[in-house]
């Protein structure tokens, strides 16, 4: 894998315990960290926590690091984490509260409203491990294999999650989708 | 922005399941990040901020604790000096109270010995004895 050389050097910099280079890494990951922290929590303030979170605990590890290693997959590993950590103490959610977390307030508001809230709706009634699985490879782009590494499960059961994930979905919109 | 923030695919095998596109669209939407660069920089000062704090709670307790350091090996190099005299005293007072309770010990056995033997002489067998050779 190619590291870019301006990570590399903020990476060994940040490793030496320079804040501002960690702050450069933080600046070039964290719109990424946060999309994987959303797939995983659901609720904007909760990603943002992990998030917060992962970089913290990235910052305490960093001697942990090897920069010759990408700086992206290492702290969305620990994002992840941090972020299961969060569905952890908050496992017990209805799914009213999810379909109301859905409601992004970032969201394009030109969208057919209809379609938006029984997706949201499907969305909701889907496993937790298979909707994080759902939107970080249809969405997001990770590979089964990446998806395995940041949710602690192979990357064979993350396959078979997202098969399954699909196939609930596509089920729960039928109607809708003609 | 979904474009740049997608990872290569390689290595996996052509995804004839996948969700047709519009509904990709849809949900990519609904878990779309905060735009905006003000929110970004917002959430790397708090990052950055919290990172401080921690780095900082890190290193309060060894700042405290660092002015010590010098006089603590100091004493502590003085307490093993001397708990290794008091030590070396210990044993060899314990060799001179063995040598002397063995030399106490064994003179009186000896004087006990000839003071009976010069009462055997002296005494009512010494009499017999002399006696007996007299005749």
């Amino acid at each position: 894998m190619r590291i870019p050389d301006e990570e590399r050097a903020l990476a060994e910099a940040a490793r030496a315990g320079d804040q501002k280079a960690f702050a450069g890494l933080v600046r070039l990951h964290q719109r990424r960290a946060y999309l994987v922290a959303r797939a995983i929590v659901t609720v904007h303030e909760d990603a943002e926590d992990a998030v917060q979170e992962g970089f913290v605990r990235a910052w305490q590890a960093i001697e942990r690091f090897d920069p010759s290693q990408g700086f992206q997959a290492w702290v969305n590993r620990i994002v992840a984490n941090a972020a299961l950590d969060i569905t952890r103490r908050r496992k017990v959610r209805t799914t009213e509260e999810l379909s109301d977390a859905l409601q992004s307030p970032f969201r394009d508001p030109a969208q057919d409203a209809e379609l938006k809230s029984r997706l949201n709706e499907a969305l909701a009634q889907l496993p937790e491990r298979a909707r994080s699985v759902i939107v970080m490879h249809d969405v997001e782009g990770f590979t089964h294999v990446e998806i395995g590494e940041m949710l602690g499960i192979p990357g064979g059961t993350a396959r078979s999650d997202l098969h399954h994930a699909r196939q609930k979905l596509r089920t729960l919109l039928k109607d809708l989708r003609g | 922005m979904a474009d740049e923030l997608k990872f290569p695919t390689d290595g996996e095998k052509p995804d004839r399941d996948s969700l047709d596109e519009s509904l990709k669209a849809l949900i990519r939407d609904a878990y779309a990040p905060p735009d905006g660069d003000a929110y970004w920089s917002g959430l790397e000062q708090r990052i950055m901020a919290r990172v401080a704090s921690e780095s900082s709670a890190d290193s309060s307790w060894w700042t405290v604790l660092a002015p010590w350091g010098r006089p603590a090996l100091i004493a502590a190099a003085a307490v093993f000096a001397i708990a290794g005299v008091v030590n070396q005293q210990l044993v060899d007072s314990d060799e001179q109270m063995a040598y002397d309770s063995a030399f106490q010990s064994s003179t009186p056995d000896v004087v006990s010995t000839s003071e009976e033997i010069m009462s055997v002489e002296r005494g009512a067998d010494g009499a017999t004895i002399s006696y007996f050779l007299s005749h």
